[in-house]
C-alpha cells in the first residue's frame, strides 16, 4: 500500500468511526466521498483495504459498511442506549463493547439467546452494574473471523 | 457471542442447534473483556489492530488461557 492509500483509508476509517459514534449511524459510500472530497471509487476502494484488514466488515453485496466493531450499522438484538443514542452491537461483546468505545453509561436491552426472555445491562460509571446471566463464546478465539457474521 | 439466563439455557442452545458447548463468561468478565479490547479510539491515526502477541497478551490478562482462547 503506497503513502497516498493509507492516508485515504485512515481518513476513511476516522470518517466512519465519528459518524457511527457521534452521530448513531454509519455513513454510505457516497456520504463519505462528499465529506471528504474524495471519489466514490477511491471511499470504496478504501473500505475494502480496510475489510482486508479486518479493521471494519461490508455488507456482501453493497459494500457499505456493515460493522465498525463494536457498533452495527443495522439493527441487532442488541440495543444499546448510550449519551442520548440508539445504537447497536453485534452481539453482546460487542454490546458491551460500546459504552467502553463511547466512555459512557449505557443500558444494554437484548434477550436470552435460547428462549428469548428480556435481559438487560447496565453500565454506570465505568462500572457493570451487578447482573445475572452467562455470555457464551461458540466459536473458538482462533477461528473469530472465519465467519464474523454469524459470530 | 450471546447472553443466556443461565448455563442449562446454553446447553439446551448447543443441544437445539447441534453445536458444540463453547466458553462461558459472567457479565462481569465480558465487560472486562470488551473494555479492554474496545477502549481505544479508532478515530485516532495511531489506531491499529493488535497483533497476535498483543491479542494473546489481553486475553491471558484477563484469565482467559487454554485451548478455547488461542489463536495459534
Amino acid at each position: 500500500m503506497d503513502s497516498d492509500d493509507a492516508e485515504v483509508d485512515f481518513q476513511v476509517r476516522a470518517a466512519v468511526y465519528d459518524s457511527v459514534m457521534t452521530g448513531g449511524a454509519a455513513p454510505l459510500v457516497d456520504e463519505l466521498a462528499a465529506q471528504l472530497g474524495l471519489a466514490r471509487g477511491q471511499v470504496s476502494a478504501a473500505l475494502e483495504r480496510l475489510a482486508a484488514g479486518r479493521a471494519l466488515v461490508l455488507q456482501h453485496e453493497s459494500r457499505e459498511v456493515l460493522m465498525a466493531n463494536p457498533f452495527s450499522a443495522v439493527p441487532t438484538p442488541f440495543a444499546v442506549r448510550a449519551a442520548g443514542k440508539l445504537y447497536y452491537g453485534n452481539c453482546i461483546w460487542d454490546a458491551l463493547g460500546i459504552p467502553a468505545a463511547l466512555g459512557a453509561d449505557a443500558r444494554i436491552d437484548c434477550s436470552c439467546g435460547c428462549c428469548g426472555e428480556a435481559m438487560s445491562l447496565a453500565v454506570d460509571g465505568d462500572a457493570l452494574q451487578p447482573a445475572d446471566g452467562v455470555v457464551h463464546f461458540a466459536i473458538p478465539a482462533h477461528r473469530w473471523w472465519d465467519d464474523i457474521v454469524f459470530n | 457471542m450471546l447472553l443466556f439466563r443461565s448455563e442449562e439455557h446454553v446447553e439446551r442452545w448447543c443441544r437445539a442447534w447441534s453445536l458444540p458447548r463453547g466458553a462461558t463468561l459472567s457479565p462481569e468478565t465480558a465487560w472486562r473483556l470488551a473494555r479492554a479490547w474496545y477502549s481505544a479510539d479508532r478515530r485516532e491515526r495511531a489506531w491499529r489492530r493488535r497483533t497476535v502477541d498483543e491479542t494473546e497478551a489481553l486475553l491471558a490478562g484477563l484469565g482467559l488461557t487454554g485451548p478455547f482462547w488461542a489463536l495459534r
